[in-house]
């Protein structure tokens, strides 16, 4: 990849537009804007191509079936943590791991559609990995919100 | 939570617009195997049901607030709920959850300097009524993240039905 091209307003406010809808054609945006449709498409395209966004379709939690969430704070012990992190990241009911700072050392997100499956899940899988110490469980009761308009991009194919 | 039936089709077409949103119902059509009405159809009906909703979702380097943030709470039983809508409603907040364990909210942020953290965590978060304790906890590195995944909300539903 090359070099990161820089970013203007016109490309911030057409990101903007893009959040409200993602599939508002270039037409509307251009319109909203007050831009021609090409350019409205060179700079998506230009935006998409240098990997610094996409549009997307994000789903709710429901729609995957969901219904139970926790957190789990994790100790480490006597591993590096990065390590751990990574062996944690391959389970698919665990959808986001980071190194944090504070009293523990990582937090990390579960998503199952039945309770069942946590016993699997802590039993057999998490309590595997070597180097936890102490998981601090949270059980989330209800999503008030959840929206990240930011992520690491991945490659596009 | 709501339990919606979502068939075979449901899925593959949430899986291919999770790539690329904006791909034309035509070639969703052809890729699918169904025609366009049907693809345009289904949408809809995905994103009335509040099931799916169409973003731009931006890289660290473009973003202007990009480092994430935990801030736990131990707030008011009784007052909970008021409490994370409170929170929710704050400008640098991306998720509200509410939970049993040793906080009962669970907040997350992006920010961009310290200073912003400390506002929200400490000064603002801390000063609402009710909220006794806070504790914040910095993402030093992000090792797995799903950006695909979001509580869909009334307003965006609503956008989507114009």
């Amino acid at each position: 990849m090359g070099l990161t091209p820089t970013f203007d307003a016109t490309d911030h406010a057409i990101v903007e537009q893009l959040r409200l809808n993602g599939r508002a054609t270039n037409q509307q945006i251009a319109e909203e804007l007050g831009l021609t449709a090409t350019t409205v498409s060179s700079r998506i395209k230009r935006l998409e191509d240098s990997d610094q966004m996409r549009v997307v379709a994000v789903s709710d939690f429901s729609a995957h079936g969901f219904d139970f969430l926790m957190k789990l704070a994790i100790s480490v012990d006597g591993r590096p943590a990065s390590e751990v992190a990574a062996a944690l990241a391959e389970f698919p009911e665990i959808f986001a791991v980071h190194l944090v700072t504070g009293r523990y050392d990582i937090d990390a997100l579960v998503a199952l559609r039945e309770f069942d499956e946590l016993q699997h899940l802590l039993l057999d899988k998490v309590s595997q990995v070597r180097g936890i110490s102490s998981l601090a469980p949270s059980i989330v009761v209800d999503i008030v919100k959840y929206q990240f308009d930011v992520a690491p991009i991945e490659k596009q194919d | 939570m709501a339990q919606t039936q979502l068939d075979e089709l449901d899925r593959q077409l949430i899986q291919v617009l999770a790539r690329d949103a904006r791909v034309s119902n035509r070639k969703i059509a052809g890729e699918l195997g169904v025609t366009e009405g049907t693809v345009r159809g289904r949408i809809k009906r995905l994103q009335q049901d509040g099931l799916i909703a169409f973003t731009a979702i931006s890289s660290f380097e473009m973003a202007e607030r990009s480092r994430l943030a935990f801030i736990s709470a131990r707030v008011d039983v009784g007052k909970v709920r008021e409490i994370a809508e409170e929170i929710g409603q704050l400008s640098l907040i991306n998720a509200v959850l509410i939970t049993m364990g040793e906080f009962n909210i669970l907040a997350m942020c992006l920010f961009h300097d310290l200073d912003e953290l400390v506002t929200t965590a400490s000064d603002q978060i801390l000063a609402m009524p009710g909220v006794h304790h806070v504790e914040t906890s910095i993402a030093a590195r992000t090792v797995k993240y799903n950006a695909r995944m979001a509580k869909i909300t009334r307003r965006q539903i609503e956008a989507a039905s114009d």
